[in-house]
């Protein structure tokens, strides 16, 4: 790490090659941005909610701001819209011209949808989940398949640290509900 | 003359094709239609009784009979950085940063692959019917240097596909086949309205602006646009013409 740190020149080249891995790994979706070599510096480290509430799914009966879009689905008098890593806005299209958000269907780590009757498909972070939508003001889980998308994991999207600069990449399978300043081995960067 | 009516054939069929299927996907028709529509940039798909889904590497088969209910079949090892999936009839294609991959349905249970159509490194979605495929193709710093567009291919011989016709496109990302309709998401250079009767010579009909437009589902009369501040709604009583609606605003 001596090495990285001797002379402006390898600064520099480290930089460098911070960028060119941060490029390198930028996909159309936004994946973690993890850093090599890692040092230890003075960083951004993520807060994690209560395991429980990683896993927990609900159903909020009114409308919340989209922040990360993704993927939108439409069935019958509905449209659903993901909110990256946080959950499903549910829009009722029934007239058009007032189409608007009704309600919010919290999963954490999802990214996914599909429907089948009223069984919602979707991934809570690595896990398949169905959730039952038959009820136009709860929802309830029905089936869960633990570590579905094992690969998937890696995708998992979350909410970088306000400031740039480096952080620590946070669990995939957690959720984060804020950053503090700590000692950190860098493994993840923000520009 | 023989390559001539071959051409015009060809035409004819897939017109024929078209619209005898552009009500296919009109919703809230049947009661066996249950399942709903996806923009053209998911990793789920659902064909008959089966649920598919890709994550990076891999597409997973459950078998959702009784849909409270999925059981796995099958997992297939497909490769790096799959991006979309999206069936249609006993196909799926499959989109990743390098290519184009057609899996036969035959056996829902367990999907083989019968034709892949490979290119340079990109960003990928594609729709399809039973004899074309339409891959839009974003190359920039991200998604690698392929040449943006519209890539058309012809599918009839699902195990050697067939590039019959590129279009070059700025920043093509999403998009929807109906009728004879190819509605392409173009970012901030609008959503391009293209005819497509003649797959091999796409006609472009009009360019929507006024959003960055990221995907789009048709879904009857209503044409859905996933854009960076929202959605919009727009009527397509008129496909070729679509009227605003309604604005979503994200905020």
């Amino acid at each position: 790490m001596v090495f990285f740190s001797n002379s402006p020149a390898m600064r520099l080249l480290l930089l460098l090659l911070i960028l060119f891995s941060i490029t390198s790994c930028w996909t159309r979706n936004s994946r973690p941005r993890f850093i090599d070599p890692h040092v230890h510096v003075w960083g951004n480290k993520p807060v994690y909610a209560a395991r429980t509430e990683a896993k927990t799914i609900s159903y909020l009966d009114s409308a919340l701001p989209v922040i990360v879009p993704g993927n939108i689905y439409a069935k019958g008098n509905f449209i659903y819209q993901l909110e990256i890593g946080k959950g499903i806005h549910v829009i009722d299209k029934t007239n058009p011209a007032q189409a608007e958000r009704i309600g919010f269907i919290t999963v954490n780590g999802s990214s996914q949808i599909s429907i089948k009757d009223n069984y919602l498909y979707t991934n809570n972070y690595d896990d398949l989940v169905v959730i039952d939508i038959s009820n136009s003001n709860s929802v309830s889980v029905v089936k869960r398949v633990a570590g579905a998308f094992p690969e998937g994991a890696s995708n998992y999207f979350y909410i970088e640290p306000i400031e740039s600069g480096y952080y620590e990449c946070p669990r995939y399978d957690s959720v984060v509900v804020a950053w503090v300043k700590d000692s950190i081995w860098t493994s993840c960067s923000k520009n | 003359m023989k390559f001539s009516f071959y051409k015009s054939s060809l035409v004819v069929m897939v017109s024929i094709f078209l619209f005898s299927c552009s009500k296919d996907g009109t919703p809230d028709s049947a009661a066996a239609n249950s399942t709903g529509k996806a923009g053209s940039l998911s990793k789920f798909a659902i064909a008959g009784n089966y649920l598919y889904a890709v994550d990076n590497t891999q597409l997973y088969t459950y078998d959702i009979t009784d849909p409270a209910n999925p059981i796995q079949t099958n997992t297939s090892f497909l490769g790096f950085a799959i991006e979309t999936i999206y069936p249609f009839n006993n196909r799926l294609f499959i989109g990743t940063t390098t290519g184009m991959f057609i899996y036969s349905i035959d056996v829902p249970a367990a999907p083989v692959q019968v034709g892949s159509a490979s290119h340079v490194r990109s960003c990928d979605p594609v729709v399809a019917n039973d004899s074309i495929a339409f891959v839009t193709l974003k190359g920039n710093s991200s998604c690698g240097p392929a040449v943006s567009g519209l890539y058309v291919h012809d599918i009839r011989n699902v195990f050697a596909p067939q590039l019959i016709k590129t279009l070059e496109l700025p920043s093509p990302e999403g998009l929807a086949l109906e009728g004879g309709i190819l509605y392409i998401c173009c970012n901030n250079d609008g959503l391009k309205v293209f005819n497509v009767l003649n797959p091999a010579n796409p006609i472009e009909i009009r360019t929507v602006t006024g959003a960055y437009f990221k995907d789009v589902i048709p879904y009857g009369d209503l044409l859905i646009c996933y854009v960076s501040t929202g959605i919009i709604l727009y009527d397509i009583s008129d496909p070729t013409n679509p009227v605003m609606l309604k604005l979503i605003e994200n905020a």
